[in-house]
Parts: structure tokens; sequence; C-alpha cells
């Protein structure tokens, strides 16, 4: 029992920030980053070259992997995104695109990096045991840095000028321009912090999991879920999404034969949605 | 503006039919020398890319080996080693064009992969109307019995690994219970069950046989919760793919767990290093002719050459150096019949039997799989068994299947 | 803004009354007519009767146009639902789902191909209109994640299926299509060991069938109902149209065109497994749509052939070709969005 709790907390915690960068650009930009499993993966190589190859500093190359993330969400944002919401006169001309820049991130990732699966050396060593239940070193840490990105991230979206502007844009973006507000500076922001999350919590789980070049779709895949869960465009929702998904995850594998899960989550999901379109703490949409 | 709309679709139309007509014109120019091609189909793409890449890495490190030396003899006639490689995908209608496009288009009768029951078997059909070989990495036993005859099994599955690995650990380790984890997909899961009865065939006490995690899965810690708490003496990883095994290792360690904890599929020691570290120790695996004390000099400098090839070696490559070259010595018996005719090939079947020249020590390699298969359908790769100690395998025994 | 939608809307109402009578169809309408017609005749000539008597022998080529057709045939299911405005990203779980309904009839109950492929096609719609009903109700990305999931959870469904569906082993050896014989008369003849001839006959024939199909289906009153559909939903339904209706049966169109080919691919690879049809596959499905152009009905046939042929004609340079599928993704959204038919039919 404890340990399902633990499990969940660290699983829950996990995929809040993953799904908090999904979430944050598809409220400013109404795009569903499909790259985002494949920008986690990115972050996770630049660490695992960083810290595992080249000995430096955990935290230093953990401050590397978002920032070269970041720049290539400012790329993706500035030279496809663009162009593409300017000139379509579909949504599904953004998704596609961004199904597209998946594929190439991954297939560069494949060439530059090779197919075989890297880990790092474990940062902390050791493990706790809390009421039955084990909680290694690692995973801890893990634990309180993703808690400190996120409540780091509700403190910026609230209390900053840049934050306030991104929060206005995901309401209305007519009126935040006529706000004086530069639209594109800040749609790139939002793309390039999104983009950063999802390298940070790459390095980060690089250090109890492991990945290869492959390994960004499934990620991409739980991200959809959870935003689905919790409501898409909504940061609350996607700390919500996450904890429900990790619990989930937690307790089915606890008590249910393995492949069984996740066929109870999707089918959950798909009745759930049925009755609230919107997730728990999204708006309905319109 | 539309004059230059339909000058840019005359010109891509243009394109795309003068393509067409290459692709269906499609003849490739008789060499000079003597050439004997090889075909190989796999899975080099995705989460899976390593298996159809590392059967890549072989035939392309052995293919220039035999070719600096002036390639390799037949009937006395030397022939240089050309391969040509497709992606499957893992996609079984990518997996039959491929084929087809191997066999029919390149007129190549032997093909190495696929590397799944599910490309394996789509392609049987392609292979039997057109008179070809292929050497699959897939488990499934019906591919290699009767009434097909042109499948051959390029490694050892695990259900022959595993009866033989139970039973060194009943002995020598006093192993009583057994607890298994699957991958949920095809192999992985039929590899379970054929764990499942030989380890109930050994009399062994079977704690839990149903969890599974999802391809892809990055979080081995909530199935491994489970099974660790049943407290078995060894943990079997099924089918694991060389990605997963170190997570589900450092799952288990860090969830307290003392047992043994094995698996009957090849590893990567790099990778096991990197991701479980110290907790790897005293795992339990089955590796081809590669680890280091066992090797022989040829071995060693294909070791040299695949690093060149494919950048780092790969242990799975280990295994997968076999089938190039039992292809050639299978040829070599049979004759310069075989290279257009497969059935001079199967005849020669039986009869190949040479000393390996992947090991130091000496052992015959020849084909097997009789006793599973009705007929040699299978390369007889030494079956050897690997403990992981001090960051490095090091080989518990050196098993054989049963013929 | 308002006088906008006020004639968009009045366009509608007018189209949806008129009920498409008298208005040249979407094909006569974006092409002259007479070059057209005279141009579709000769390629269906070419496909149907030409191509297959040129390449007989080549077993590869005919190969690779049958992947090509029938990938055709089940990509312009997708572009139906792409019509009433959804990103429909399930249709792999409906190929899947036809794949399975042929294998277990004819490998358990031994029931004829020929019974089992509009059987296939049926199960799928009727397992679409089912879930189709509440979650068509779902818009824009939401739709598209919902269908996802779907994907994803009917690969796990047919896992996780025991005996029934033989889990992860899949079910092989399935038989290839026997004759066709109606009251002693053999209309078709049993298709005979490795001969993909037969095969290149029925997925060309079943491509022309679908087109036909739905040609007529886009040109009739429905075919307005559908694009106003996308156009505006609350329009439609402040006019009287029964908007759910018509949603649920362009879905459930598209999930029996997905039956289809999934109980054709059964027959042709003579085997399923769970992970046959994959979100990948979903995607590709819709992929094709959008390269050969949403607006065309020729559009996924254009997208499949292309991509499928010039991923055969890229084996030279193979390692990159997935890398070349990604730039082509992307070079297509940024400079060419409505696909390539757009570049000689503008709108």
């Amino acid at each position: 029992m404890s340990q399902m709790i633990i499990n969940g907390m660290v699983l829950g915690m996990i995929y809040a920030l993953i799904a908090l960068g999904l979430t944050l650009i598809f409220s400013i930009m109404n795009v569903v980053n499909f790259a985002h499993g494949q920008m986690y993966m990115l972050g996770g190589f630049v660490v695992y070259y960083l810290y595992g190859v080249y000995q430096l500093n955990y935290f230093l190359a953990l401050i590397a992997a978002a920032l070269a993330l970041a720049v290539i969400g400012i790329i993706f944002e500035k030279f496809f995104f663009r162009r593409v919401i300017r000139l379509a006169k579909r949504e599904e001309n953004t998704m596609l695109l961004a199904m597209g820049t998946a594929l190439l991130l991954e297939n560069l990732a494949l060439f530059s990096f090779g197919e075989k699966q890297r880990g790092v050396p474990p940062v902390v060593t050791g493990v706790y045991e809390i009421g039955g239940g084990y909680l290694p070193a690692g995973r801890a840490l893990v634990f309180f840095v993703a808690l400190f990105l996120v409540i780091g991230l509700l403190l910026f979206v609230q209390y900053t000028r840049p934050g306030r502007a991104m929060r206005a844009l995901a309401q209305d973006k007519e009126a935040t321009y006529l706000q004086g507000v530069d639209i594109n500076q800040i749609s790139a922001l939002g793309f390039a912090i999104g983009a950063a999350l999802a390298g940070l919590a790459g390095g980060l789980l690089i250090t109890i999991f492991a990945i290869n070049a492959g390994s960004g779709t499934a990620v991409s895949t739980k991200a959809f879920t959870m935003i689905m869960i919790g409501g898409a465009g909504v940061v609350s929702g996607a700390i919500l999404g996450g904890f429900v998904l990790g619990f989930c995850e937690a307790i089915g594998y606890e008590t249910l034969p393995g492949s069984t899960t996740y066929l109870i989550i999707f089918i959950a999901l798909i009745l759930f949605l049925i009755v609230r379109p919107q997730g728990i703490m999204g708006r309905p949409q319109g | 503006m539309r004059d230059f709309r339909r000058s840019l679709f005359l010109a891509v139309l243009g394109i795309f039919l003068g393509a067409i007509t290459l692709l269906f014109s499609f003849e490739k120019a008789v060499a000079q020398e003597k050439v004997l091609k090889i075909g190989q189909l796999g899975v080099m793409s995705g989460p899976a890319a390593s298996w159809g890449l590392v059967n890549k890495y072989c035939i392309q490190a052995a293919a220039e080996m035999f070719n600096e030396e002036g390639g390799v003899e037949i009937d006395g006639e030397k022939y240089k080693i050309e391969f040509v490689s497709i992606d499957d995908k893992m996609d079984p209608k990518l997996a039959v064009s491929g084929m087809e496009r191997l066999v029919y288009q390149e007129k190549i009768k032997y093909i190495i992969g696929p590397n799944v029951d599910t490309t394996a078997a789509s392609v049987v059909p392609v292979i039997e109307a057109a008179g070809a070989i292929n050497i699959a990495y897939a488990f499934s036993k019906a591919l290699y019995s009767p009434p097909h005859s042109n499948s051959i099994l390029g490694m050892i599955a695990s259900y022959q690994a595993g009866p033989v690995i139970y039973k060194y650990l009943k002995e020598n380790k006093g192993v009583k219970s057994i607890s298994f984890i699957a991958r949920n997909d095809s192999d992985p899961l039929n590899q379970r069950d054929e764990g499942v009865e030989a380890a109930k065939k050994l009399g062994l006490n079977i704690i839990s046989s149903t969890d599974t995690y999802e391809p892809g899965t990055t979080d081995f810690f909530p199935v491994m919760s489970k099974v660790v708490k049943g407290n078995p003496d060894l943990i079997v990883l099924s089918g694991v793919a060389p990605a997963d095994a170190p997570l589900l290792i450092k799952a288990a360690r860090e969830l307290g767990y003392k047992g043994l904890l094995s698996t009957e599929t090849a590893q990567d020691i790099k990778i096991l290093n990197e991701v479980a570290g110290k907790y790897a120790e005293g795992f339990i695996s089955v590796g081809g002719a590669s680890t280091p004390e066992i090797q022989s000099d040829y071995m060693k400098k294909f070791v040299e050459r695949y690093k060149k090839v494919a950048g780092e070696w790969n242990d799975e490559a280990g295994t997968k150096v076999y089938a190039l070259q039992m292809i050639i010595y299978t040829l070599q018996k049979a004759g310069k019949a075989a290279l257009t005719d497969v059935e001079a090939f199967k005849k020669a079947i039986p009869e190949v039997k040479v000393r390996n020249p992947f090991l130091k020590e000496e052992r015959i390699l020849k084909y097997v799989g009789t006793a599973y298969f009705g007929q040699p359908r299978q390369i007889g790769v030494p079956m050897i068994v690997n403990e992981v100690r001090n960051g490095k395998f090091e080989t518990l025994f050196i098993g054989s299947v049963e013929d | 803004m308002a006088a906008t939608r006020k004639v968009e809307s009045e366009r509608v109402e007018e189209k949806v009354r008129e009920g498409g009578k008298g208005k040249p169809g979407i094909l006569s309408s974006v092409l002259p007519f007479s070059l057209s017609s005279v141009l579709l005749f000769f390629l269906g000539l070419i496909y149907l009767i030409i191509f297959p008597l040129l390449y007989r022998d080549s077993r590869y080529v005919l190969g690779v146009v049958i992947n090509a057709s029938m990938l055709s045939v089940i990509s312009l299911g997708v572009w139906l639902t792409f019509t009433i405005g959804r990103t429909n990203i399930s249709q792999g779980a409906f190929a899947l789902i036809g794949g399975y309904t042929t294998a277990i009839l004819s490998v358990r109950y031994g029931v004829s191909f020929w019974l089992c492929l509009p059987l296939s096609g049926l199960m799928a719609a009727l397992i679409g209109a089912l879930i189709g009903w509440p979650i068509l109700r779902l818009r824009g990305v939401y739709f598209a994640m919902i269908t996802l999931s779907l994907t994803e959870a009917t690969r796990l469904a047919f896992l996780n299926g025991g005996d029934f569906t033989r889990g992860g082993t899949g079910i092989v050896d399935i038989p290839r299509p026997g004759a066709l014989s109606i009251a002693g008369i053999t209309l078709i003849p049993a298709f005979k060991g490795s001969d993909p001839l037969p095969f290149y006959y029925l997925a060309a024939s079943l491509l022309v069938l679908t087109l036909i199909s739905l040609r007529r289906l886009t040109q009739s009153r429905i075919g307005w109902v559908f694009r106003s559909l996308r156009q505006n939903e609350e329009l439609a339904s402040s006019i009287g149209i029964n908007v759910a209706k018509y949603r649920v049966m362009a879905y459930a169109i598209c999930c029996f065109i997905g039956g289809l080919g999934g109980s054709f691919f059964a027959a042709f690879q003579q085997n399923i497994y769970p992970a046959t049809y994959t979100v990948t596959d979903s995607i590709y499905f819709m992929l094709y749509c959008f390269l050969g152009g949403l607006d065309y009905l020729f559009g996924p046939v254009v997208g499949a052939f292309l991509l499928i042929i010039s991923f055969e004609l890229l084996h030279s340079i193979q390692t990159y070709q997935t890398m070349i599928y990604a730039i082509i993704m992307i070079t297509f959204m940024l400079w060419l969005p409505n696909g390539i038919l757009s570049l000689r039919f503008k709108k």
C-alpha cells in the first residue's frame, strides 16, 4: 500500500512536469506538440553526453539541456509553426506539422546518437524505507527537483510580466495584441519554455530510467492522456492529469495483470471524456 | 500565378511519372566480377531499431573482411559479397514488400532477417513462392516446422535456453521458486509461456507468471513491486529487450530483492553498466561468442571491424555474426548450384559440420533443431550463459541446444 | 465578420436545400469537364487492364501497387471524416477490427472470405457507430487525441482477448480466398497459392468501387450536409439537420471502409497480430489524405501512391528514408498546405 502511494507520487510528479510543457504550448498557440516526447528524449541525450560521458556536474548538464531545448523550441516556433498557423485553413495542418517535426527529431537523434539505449550513473545512491515501501534516493531527488520546477513555473506564470502576457494570450489573442504585447515574442517564449520543460524532464528521468532515440512516442502518448484527463491548456489541469495518470498506473500495475492496466485506463478515459469532454479542469470547448 | 501553379503541377507530375518509370524499369547492371548477393530485412528504426541494425552491421563487417581477402570461394571460384538492406519498420506490410523487392527485384536467394514473429510470419509465403532461404530471428516454432522449410532460426530460442539455465540454477544455486515478467508483445509472451512450461517440468515452484509491462514503459517500479513481493529465488525477464533489462534489474534491486535475475535473450554489457551499474552484478543472460575469454583470434578481428562499422561493439552481435558465416559454409558444401537453387542448399544443410571459427576452444558448428522443429532448421549457435561479474560478462557455462 | 457569416450560412442553406441537384459534383466542379472524364477514363483503363497485363510477372511491382491501392481505400475512409471536420486517428483500430473479424471467422468457423469481407466491414461499422455516437461530440484536437487513444485501446483489447483472439501470438495461416460461386456458377475462381494477380484485381476493384461510391455520396445531398457540418455544426443544426445522425453516418462509413481494408490485408498477408495496425498506421492514413489534398476525393489516392512508390524508390538512400518522410511532411505544411492537387485544381 505505501509502496503504491510512493510509486504514484513520484510518477505523478514526473508526469505533471511532462504535461505542463505540453499544455503550456497548447494554451498559447493551440498547437498539440507531437514532438514533446522527442524533446524529452533530446534533453535526456544532452545530459547523457555532458554528465554521463564528459563527467560535467549534473545540475550544469541539466541546465544545458533546458537551454538546448529552449533554442530548439524557438527555432520551431519561428520557422515552422508561426508560418503554418498563419497560412492554415484548418487546425489539422499544425497537427501534421507537429507530427513531421516529431519524426524529424527522432531520426536526427537516431543518426547522431545511434540506436542504443543510454543511461547515466546515479547522481545520489541509497534507498529510504518509508512505512514498508521503498524510495530510492535517485527517485527522491527527481521528485524534489520536479516539484521545485513546477512551483517555479507556476510562480513565473502567475507573477511575472511575460507570464501574465502568456496567460492573457491563452485567453484572448486580439485583446492581448491590443494591449501592446508582442504576440510573436510571447509565443516564441512560450514554445521555448514548453520545450525546455520537456528537456528538463528528459534530463531528470535519464538518471532513473534510460532513453533511446525511439523512446519519445510513448512519452507523447502518455502526455496526451494526461492533458485530456486534466483539460488541455489549463496549468492546474496538467498537474492534476499527471497525478491521476501516475496513480492509475501505480495502482493498476499493483493490482491488475500488467497488460490490462493501460487497456482500462484508455477505456476509462474515453468514458470519462464522453461525460466531461473538456477534462477535469478545462473550459468547455466551443 | 495560375501559369506558375500549372507549371509547378506539371513539374511534380513529371517527376513522379519519371520516378515510376525508373522504379519499374529497374534493372541492375551485370557486375564484372562474380558476386554473391545477400539480403537483409529487419527493423532498423523506432524503439527496436537495434535488432535489425546489429544484423546489418554484422553483415557489413563480415562482408568487408571477406572481400578484402578477395571474396569467398565456392567451387574454386571467388565471389565478392554484396548486400542489400531494407528496413521493415516492424510493419508486416513493409516486410512483405521489402522481401518481394529482395527476392524478385534484386534476385537474392539468401536473406538474413526479419527480427520478430509478425514480420517473419508475413514473409514466409513470399520466400516460399520465390524459392529463397531466410535466416529469421523470431521464435515461433511454426516458422521452422514442416510444411515450411525455407526459414532457418538464426539464434537460440528462449524456450531452448530456459530449461538449460533453470536446470543449472536449480542444481548449482539451489533455486526452488521462480517468477516471470514479460513485455506485453508476441515474442516475449510466447517465451514466457515456454519458460513456465519448462519450470513446471523441472518441478520449480512458480510464484507468479502473469505480470507484464507495455512496450515503451520506462518506469518499472510499479510492476516490479508486485513481482518482488512474492520473493522468489529467481526472477526471469522473459524476452527482455536489451534496453529494458537494466531498468528492470535496477527496479528489482532498489525494491530490496535479493534473489537471482536471469533472462534467455542476449544482452548488452555497456547499457547494463550505464543504467544498472552495480545492481547488474550476478545477472544471468545468454550471449553469443562474445565474451573475451572465449573469443578466437578471428572473432577478435571481427569485433575490431564491427567497431569500425558501427561505432561501438554490441554484444547482440556475438550471436548474429553466425548467420552470414553459416550461409557461406553451406554454400561451399552445396557447391555452385546452390547459388541459384535453394533445394541444393537445403540438401547440404545436414552435412555441414565445421569447427566453430569464433570460439577459442574446439567446438563443432552445425545445424540443429530437429528436436523442436522436426528438421534441422536452426543454426547451432553455442549457448553461452553469462553472468555479470565486476561490470563484465563472464561465462558461467557453455551449453548447447539438445538435438 | 457577421456579414460574412450570414453569407456563408445562406450559401450552406441553399446548397443543402438544393440537395446538390444540378450542381456539378466535387470532381467536375474542379476539373474542366471533358478533360477530367477523359483523363479518368484512361487512368482507370491503365490501372485496371493495361498495368496488370504488363506487370503480370513482376510480383514485387504488383505487390507495391496492391499495398498502395488498399492503403488508399483505407485512407479514403479517413478522408470522409475530414469532410465533416474531424481529424480521425482511429482508422488503424477499425482496420484491426476488420482483420480480426476475417481471421476469426475464417480460421475458427471456416466462413468463406467472400462473406468475411462484407461482414468485417459491417462489424467495424457497427462498433464505429456505437463508439462514434458519443465521441463525435468532441472536436478538433480533443477528437484527434481520443481517437489516438482508441487505436491504442483496440490494440490492447486484442492483445488481452485471451483464447478468442489468441493474444500476442496472433492468428496465422488465414486461408486465401476460395472460389465464389452462386447457384453452381463460379463467379470468382479460388485464389491459387502465391499468385498475386487475383489480389491485384480485388484491390483494384475495391479501390474503384470505393471511389465511385464516395463520389456519388459526396455529390448527393448527404455530401453537402457533411460539408456543412465541417463549416458550422450549430448552423447546420439550426436549419433542421440532425447533426448527430450525419456525424455518426460519416464515421460509420469510414469504419466500414477501414474494416474492408483490414479484411483484405488479413487474407493477403495470411496473418494478423495486435501490432499489425498501430497509431503510426493511423497517422500515415491521415498523412496520405493531407499530401494529396483534403479538398479532393482523389487526394488520399494521390497521396498514398506517391508516398508508397517513392518509399520504394528511396531504397537506395534507405538510411534516410524516414527522415525524408519527415521533411516532406514539414515542407508540405509550410509551402503546400492544401496538398498536391491544389497546385492544379484551384478551389
